[in-house]
C-alpha cells in the first residue's frame, strides 16, 4: 500500500434543492495530504481554440452546480 | 440556540404516569403526567399564582393540585379551583404542549401549537417494531445539545474513545466516507474495508477474519440521528449491496435540549439478527451503553472548557465535513424560525 492510501477519504455530495433528480450530483473529494479534487471534464482543444483560453495549462470544466457545492460545503 | 418549531422527545412513554414529572425542555419548565384514562398532558411547570412547580404537586382526579396552596388546574392548563374562592382569576392558567405518543417515547411540540403535525414525527420505528430487537435508555448530559450531534456525525473518534467495544483504528485511517448533503438533511456514509472488527462485533457477530463495516448516519434536524451499522464477512458483497452472513444494527439518537449547557440523550439500540433473544439485546445494549458513557465523559469535559474559554478558536479537519454541514443547516434553520418570529411580533 503507498504512502498515499486511502487513510481517511472524504467525498462531498450536494444534493440541492430539487431540481434534476436522475442527474448524478458531482463530488467533491478531501485527500488526506490536504488537497480538493473536484470532478469536471478535460477542456478540448478545439474549445481552448475557440474560447481563446490558454493551450497548455490544465483545465477542467466543471458543473455549475459543484460551484453551488464549494460554496455551501467548504 | 434552540429550534423551537420541531417535535422533540420529552420522555420515556413508561415514565409519565399518575406521579408528576419535571423536565426542562429548551429553558421552559414542564410537568407531565397521564389522565385516569392514560392520556399523557404537558404544561407549564409552574403555578401560575406563586411560582411553585407544579411537578411538586398530586394528582386529583384529572386535576394537578399545587402544593403550596392548594390550586387546581385541569388538562387544559386552566385553573377550576382556587381552595376558599369561588371566583377564579382570568389570567389563572398556564402554557400546554402538544403531545404525542411513539416509538415508545413521548414526543413534544415545543413551538406554536398551531404548526404541530404529528405526521412530522421523525421515524424512529425500530424501537417497536417485531422484526427488530431493540432496548433503549436515557442520559442526562452536562453539556450543549449540538456537542452531542457533532458526536454522532463523526464516527473516526470510535477509534480511541471506544476502542474497547465499537471502535478501532481502521475507523481513522482506512474509511472511504461520503457526505450527502440535501437542504435539510445530512447523511453520512462510511465504509471500512477489509479491516479487523472491533471487540463488540466479535462478542455478537462472531467474526473470526477481516470485515466489511459500514456506519450510514443520517442527520435530520433539528437532533436527530438514525445509525445504520453493521458488518459482514469480507468479500461477501456488502459495499455492493448484498449483506450476508453478518450483523446489522440500529443506534438511534433523539437529543433534547434542556438548557443551552445541558441535554436530555435519548438513544435505542436495535437489531435485526435472533431479535427474540433478550439476553442477545440486552449484550448488545450494554457494549452500547458502555461506549455512550465514555462520550458523556468526552461532553462534559469539552462543556467545561467552552465555559472557562468562551468561543475559542476552532480548527476543522476533513473527518468534520458532515458535522459542518449539519451545523451550516441549523444555523440557517435558525435564522429563518428568528426571522419569522421578529416579522410576527412587528405585525
Amino acid at each position: 500500500m503507498t504512502e498515499n492510501a486511502v487513510k481517511l477519504r472524504v467525498e462531498l455530495v450536494w444534493q440541492g434543492d430539487g431540481g434534476d433528480a436522475a442527474r448524478t450530483p458531482p463530488s467533491i473529494y478531501l485527500t488526506a495530504d490536504g488537497r480538493v479534487i473536484l470532478q469536471g471534464a478535460a477542456v478540448s482543444r478545439a474549445e481552448r481554440e475557440a474560447l481563446a483560453l490558454p493551450l497548455d495549462a490544465e483545465l477542467i470544466s466543471v458543473d455549475r452546480t459543484l460551484i453551488r457545492a464549494i460554496k455551501d460545503m467548504l | 440556540m434552540f429550534l423551537r418549531n420541531y417535535w422533540y422527545v420529552a420522555a420515556s412513554a413508561a415514565d409519565i404516569g399518575r406521579k408528576p414529572l419535571g423536565r426542562v425542555i429548551l429553558n421552559e419548565p414542564i410537568v407531565f403526567f397521564r389522565t385516569e384514562d392514560g392520556t399523557p398532558v404537558a404544561f407549564e411547570d409552574r403555578c401560575a399564582h406563586r411560582h411553585l412547580p407544579l411537578s411538586m404537586g398530586k394528582l386529583v382526579g384529572d386535576r394537578l393540585q399545587c402544593h403550596y396552596h392548594g390550586l387546581q388546574y385541569d388538562r387544559t392548563g386552566r385553573c377550576v379551583r382556587i381552595p376558599g374562592q369561588e371566583q377564579i382569576p382570568p389570567d389563572a392558567k398556564v402554557k400546554t404542549y402538544p403531545v404525542v405518543e411513539r416509538h415508545r417515547w413521548l414526543w413534544i411540540w415545543m413551538g406554536d401549537p398551531a404548526l404541530a403535525d404529528p405526521a412530522t414525527i421523525t421515524d424512529f420505528h425500530w424501537l417497536d417494531d417485531a422484526a427488530w430487537g431493540a432496548k433503549s435508555s436515557y442520559l442526562y448530559v452536562k453539556a450543549n445539545w449540538q456537542l452531542i450531534v457533532d458526536n454522532l456525525l463523526d464516527l473516526t473518534h470510535l477509534a480511541f474513545v471506544h476502542e474497547t467495544t465499537i471502535g478501532n483504528s481502521a475507523l481513522a485511517e482506512h474509511a472511504s466516507v461520503k457526505v450527502t448533503r440535501a437542504p435539510n438533511n445530512v447523511v453520512v456514509t462510511r465504509w471500512i474495508v477489509d479491516q479487523p472488527a472491533p471487540p463488540t462485533f466479535v462478542k455478537v457477530g462472531g467474526f473470526t477474519g477481516n470485515v466489511d463495516r459500514w456506519q450510514i448516519i443520517d442527520f435530520t434536524p433539528p437532533a436527530f440521528l438514525r445509525l445504520d451499522v453493521g458488518a459482514t464477512p469480507t468479500g461477501t458483497g456488502a459495499p455492493q449491496g448484498t449483506r450476508v452472513g453478518g450483523i446489522s444494527m440500529r443506534n438511534l439518537n433523539a437529543i433534547t435540549p434542556e438548557t443551552e449547557k445541558t441535554s436530555h440523550y435519548f438513544w435505542g439500540q436495535a437489531h435485526d439478527f435472533d431479535v427474540t433473544n433478550a439476553a442477545l439485546t440486552q449484550k448488545i445494549f450494554e457494549q452500547i451503553e458502555t461506549a455512550f458513557h465514555e462520550d458523556v465523559a468526552v461532553f462534559t469535559a469539552q462543556q467545561r472548557n467552552l465555559d472557562l474559554i468562551p468561543d475559542p478558536p476552532q480548527v476543522d479537519i476533513n473527518a468534520d465535513t458532515g458535522v459542518i454541514q449539519a451545523r451550516r443547516i441549523l444555523d440557517r434553520l435558525h435564522g429563518e424560525e428568528q426571522a419569522a418570529l421578529h416579522a410576527t411580533a412587528a405585525e
